[in-house]
């Protein structure tokens, strides 16, 4: 959490992008840099390996008018998604506002996605926050692949919590979504710091949960 | 409702002295003060010579990125942190537990004076930011001034 400046008029929120390697969290970044107003945004800082792999963070920030009478500043980080990164994921969790859960909808990703999510839940445990109390939504992304698993099982197996949170089909590579769940995490912590509402105007997807069927790897539904 | 840690006008003024008087004895370019998850809370000089929100961005990851590396010589973490280029230079200094302080400073000044005049501004820096989080009141805005419209658009 940032500390608002009066003489300034700023608001600073940071929202960082979680998920497991390879899942398209430095591709959100890459698609909203492309196509934002470049008067809205700053540079897109990545810090990856020669494989474009995100070795530290991507980094990029972006202004708004969004409340009235202050210049409001999101700043998008992405995480390093493999495992053994742990130690720079709780660094980029540091002092977050907001979080977009990024999922790979195939099928052999599935025990990846949940390892990430629960991992996301101890980083932010570690800092006293419980992913109940933060604003985030959760990306199914990857939707234009052959093998992966319906939203309805991707519901069940990682946003059948009792606060459900709104979701979004999503395809980075393309851009579908992409501003859609930026929007949406954006509008919940504007709303959780306003004075007459803790929730947002838009409720939550209403995406049927329903028992996972047993499926092998490889097949689509 | 969740109460945002404000600085007020008053608050500002106070930090700018701080920072205006210590960018003066130390000639140095442009100081900013972060939190370190990243964000600015402060800064002062000149402006044009970086952007400060990348800058805090990629201070706060360095300082602690090189924590880890403390803790093996057996240090909790590393004080200070001085990065020297061929005309350019950035020293850090930690002011508390969530707060860091980045100098950028050129030739017209030395790392001994920039590191220094840091050591008393930033005690200075730490008490006044104390004193907000202990006495200090929150911000928070009504719902109707939140624009209806998507925040972003393609």
């Amino acid at each position: 959490m940032s500390i608002i400046n009066y003489a300034s008029r700023e608001i600073q929120f940071k929202i960082v992008y979680y998920g497991p390697a390879l899942c398209g969290k430095t591709t959100n970044l890459d698609y909203i840099h492309k196509r934002i107003n470049p008067e809205n945004r700053g540079d897109l800082v990545s810090l990856a390996t020669a494989a474009d792999r995100t070795l530290f963070f991507d980094f990029l920030p972006l202004n708004a008018v969004v409340i009235k009478g202050f210049v409001t500043k999101f700043q998008l980080y992405t995480v390093p998604g493999q495992v053994i990164y742990n130690a720079t994921r709780q660094l980029v969790l540091r002092s977050v506002d907001g979080v977009i859960f990024v999922a790979d909808s195939q099928w052999e990703k599935m025990e990846e996605n949940v390892e990430s999510f629960k991992n996301l839940e101890d980083n932010l445990a570690k800092q006293n926050i419980s992913i109940d109390e933060i604003p985030y939504v959760v990306q199914y992304n990857k939707r234009d692949l052959e093998n992966i698993a319906p939203v309805n099982y991707l519901e069940y197996v990682l946003n059948n919590r009792k606060r459900r949170v709104q979701s979004f089909e999503v395809v980075s590579s393309t851009g579908q979504n992409v501003f859609a769940s930026l929007n949406a995490v954006s509008q919940i912590l504007l709303h959780k710091f306003s004075k007459q509402s803790d929730t947002p105007k838009t409720a939550p997807v209403a995406i049927p949960i329903e028992p996972p069927v047993p499926q092998k790897a490889g097949a689509t539904v | 409702m969740n109460a945002i840690p404000c600085l007020t006008i008053e608050d500002v003024a106070n930090l700018d002295g701080i920072l205006g008087e210590f960018l003066k004895k130390a000639e140095a370019e442009l100081t900013v003060v972060i939190d370190r998850g990243g964000n600015v809370i402060s800064q002062f000089g000149d402006m044009t010579v970086m952007d400060v929100t990348i800058i805090a961005a990629l201070a706060a990851g360095s300082f602690a990125a090189t924590k880890e590396l403390a803790r093996r010589i057996g240090e909790v973490e590393f004080n200070a942190l001085y990065h020297q280029g061929n005309g350019n230079h950035i020293f850090m200094n930690s002011v508390d537990d969530d707060t860091i302080m980045i100098t950028v400073f050129g030739r017209r000044t030395t790392v001994g004076l920039v590191r220094f005049y840091s050591s008393s501004t930033a005690q200075a820096v730490g008490k006044l930011l104390k004193s907000l989080s202990t006495g200090g009141h929150g911000f928070s805005f009504d719902a109707s001034d939140i624009t209806a419209t998507p925040v972003f658009a393609e």
